[in-house]
């Protein structure tokens, strides 16, 4: 058992840093505020091969993993810049394409993704589903040489940077009335498809979008894999999923914890520096013992992932369960250490709580991941 | 054109530094890395071979325990191959016996045009670059903004107080480059899994020709006697403006002689 990383995982957790440190979370914070997109980021990230480190060298990737991949989600929201989409294209709609596309799926899709000229959107949420993947309504019909899509998507981010939509459908119902799933993608200005803004308290340059298919054609080429065999397939994108969730909130976490140890340093009151009070110091060591708990979960997941092990999945869900937790401590206690300027925009903390907020939340909720826990892990029985 | 940068490999500057109680010499015991200013070099190096058309980006560094770690940065940005000077009996080289090893090092590697920053950023002494050259037997040109090679000469803008001074050497020569001349770029990917395959060189002093009394400590002719820490930068003097602040401005900049 190996517990180091190698030295060229070393070198690109240093190189990814460095890019991230030159844009720095004031470009993040200004991106975001302005309306604007992080495109600049985005494809200097896609220029030096960090987008598709996981993805075929084949389509212009690195060949490595998802565990490089988080490595550099993880040095980019260490550095101020937690970028949402990269939870979305290289991970989701990368690894799933890679896996089930066609060769010429692969080539017409991947190697965008990968150089960063092209991000693709995923859309699984529907208002009247949620977690239930098997309730899903958004049906897509064969009519001739194409899908027509009909139904409705909700919470779907970055919609307006990307050029294409990798969509959950449902094709078809089983036996028991549960869905048949088919994974298809849809251009961004495909006739027919509307785009909402859901408004949201959160610092961030993504946004967040309500999708409307109304007959929405796509031709039969631009189906992903098998149709009706959907729900299997998206198990390729949904641990990496989980697993970049993680690593952007531990780097999040980190970013955090360094600003409130830098802080707790300098910061005077009664004639000496306030971290050493243990009342300031105790809390953020109990915060960076956590956060390392969750780092170590999310590498022996991404780990176990490229390893192709069965157990990533209970991994990847500990991971992001741990880390979401972790990370909201965090930068919880980091702000409470800051004082009042913990609040400030200059100290750039308060601006990084609703992403790291949202880990809770997204991309599954804490409960489910309890759920899965007490069921798979313990073997509880299912309310549900 | 085959192009040869000196690296550095130091201590990571992040880290509060240590000198050894008795030489006085900095402790190189952990991890080592490349010199930020050196990454101006490299990058400077990997741009004109792109220019000529053909060569490689050689690096040539000298550094305790067998270390790569800066020079695999180097080689993730594009270089290469690199030659490594690991020597038990380098330890303590004055300025002048390391101008020694690195010029006897770079003769191997046969180059048209070798690069160097203007100084370290561990030793700041800004003299090994020049004394490479003289003990090549090659021109120097320090402080380059701007380097530019051309039928067989190197043409360079060197930066001073008031500006530029264009000057023009032939080949073989060597040029130090202030931060600034290019911006460095970052080890790609593709570029830090290729690193891992180039062929770094480690040689000891003997295979240099060079005899282990003329280096290091016992080579040295410069010894550190004593070491002061710096003085603490004084708190600096607020105004505060009741409606005369410029006065009180002007007559600052007065008393320092500034206008």
């Amino acid at each position: 058992m190996e517990f180091h990383e190698t030295e060229e995982q070393q070198a690109l957790r240093g190189a990814v840093g460095k890019l991230g440190r030159s844009f720095g979370h004031e470009y993040f914070v200004e991106t975001a505020k302005s309306g604007g997109k992080s495109t600049a980021l985005w494809q200097m990230a896609g220029k030096y091969g960090f987008l598709g480190v996981n993805l075929a060298e084949e389509y212009g990737g690195g060949g490595a993993g998802v565990y490089e991949l988080q490595i550099v989600a993880e040095e980019l929201a260490a550095a101020g810049c937690p970028l949402l989409m990269l939870v979305v294209s290289p991970a989701i709609c990368g690894s799933i394409i890679q896996t089930f596309g066609g060769k010429e799926q692969r080539e017409r899709w991947l190697r965008s993704i990968i150089s960063g000229e092209s991000i693709m959107s995923f859309a699984i949420t529907e208002p009247d589903a949620g977690s239930n993947s098997h309730n899903l309504a958004t049906t897509a019909t064969r009519d001739g040489g194409d899908y027509v899509l009909r139904g409705t998507k909700y919470y779907i981010s970055g919609v307006d940077e990307a050029d294409a939509i990798l969509v959950v459908t449902r094709t078809g119902t089983d036996h028991a009335g549960r869905g048949q799933l088919s994974l298809i993608v849809v251009p961004t200005d495909a006739p027919g498809l509307s785009k909402t803004v859901i408004p949201v308290e959160m610092t961030a340059p993504e946004k967040q979008f309500t999708l409307f298919f109304d007959d929405v054609r796509v031709p039969t080429e631009n189906l992903i894999g098998t149709e009706g065999d959907g729900l299997r397939q998206l198990f390729q994108g949904l641990n990496p999923e989980r697993i970049m969730g993680a690593a952007v909130g531990n780097g999040i976490a980190r970013y955090a914890l360094e600003k409130a140890a830098d802080y707790a340093r300098v910061r005077q009151v009664w004639g000496v520096p306030i971290g050493t009070h243990q009342g300031v110091a105790h809390p953020l060591a109990h915060a960076r013992i956590n956060v390392d708990l969750a780092r170590l979960m999310t590498q022996r997941a991404a780990w176990l992932h490229d390893e192709r092990d069965p157990l990533a999945g209970e991994a990847a869900n500990m991971a992001k369960f741990a880390a979401a937790e972790a990370g909201i401590a965090a930068l919880d206690q980091a702000i409470q250490t800051h004082g009042g300027n913990g609040l400030s925009t200059e100290y750039g903390l308060a601006t990084l709580w609703g992403p790291m907020r949202l880990m809770r939340t997204a991309p599954i909720s804490r409960e489910m991941i309890l759920n899965y826990v007490a069921r798979h892990s313990l073997g509880l029985p299912s309310s549900y | 054109m085959n192009v040869v940068v000196c690296v550095k490999q130091i201590p990571d500057p992040a880290n509060p530094g240590k000198l050894t109680s008795e030489t006085h010499t900095i402790v190189r015991d952990g991890k080592l890395i490349l010199d930020d200013s050196d990454a101006y070099g490299v990058e400077m190096a990997l741009q004109l071979v792109d220019a000529a058309g053909g060569g490689e980006v050689t690096l040539v560094s000298m550094a305790p325990h067998s270390e790569t770690s800066g020079l695999r940065t180097a080689l993730a940005m594009g270089a290469a191959k690199a030659i490594l000077v690991s020597d038990d009996a380098l330890a303590g080289s004055d300025a002048l016996s390391t101008a020694k090893v690195l010029a006897a090092a770079i003769k191997r590697a046969e180059p048209d045009l070798v690069i160097a920053a203007t100084e370290s950023t561990d030793g700041y002494t800004g003299t090994t670059p020049v004394q490479v050259a003289e003990v090549l037997g090659w021109p120097s040109i320090s402080f380059a903004k701007k380097v530019a090679v051309a039928d067989g000469t190197v043409k360079v803008d060197r930066q001073t107080e008031t500006g530029y001074d264009s000057v023009e050497v032939s080949l073989p020569a060597l040029v130090t480059v202030t931060a600034g001349v290019v911006e460095p770029r970052y080890p790609s990917f593709k570029g830090i899994m290729a690193a891992k395959g180039k062929p770094v060189e480690e040689l000891k002093v003997t295979d240099l020709g060079l005899e282990p009394g003329q280096v290091g400590a016992a080579g040295a002719r410069q010894e550190v006697v004593s070491v002061e820490p710096a003085e603490a930068r004084k708190a600096g003097e607020i105004v505060v403006d009741e409606g005369d602040g410029y006065e009180k401005i002007v007559a600052f900049l007065e008393q320092i002689k500034v206008i």
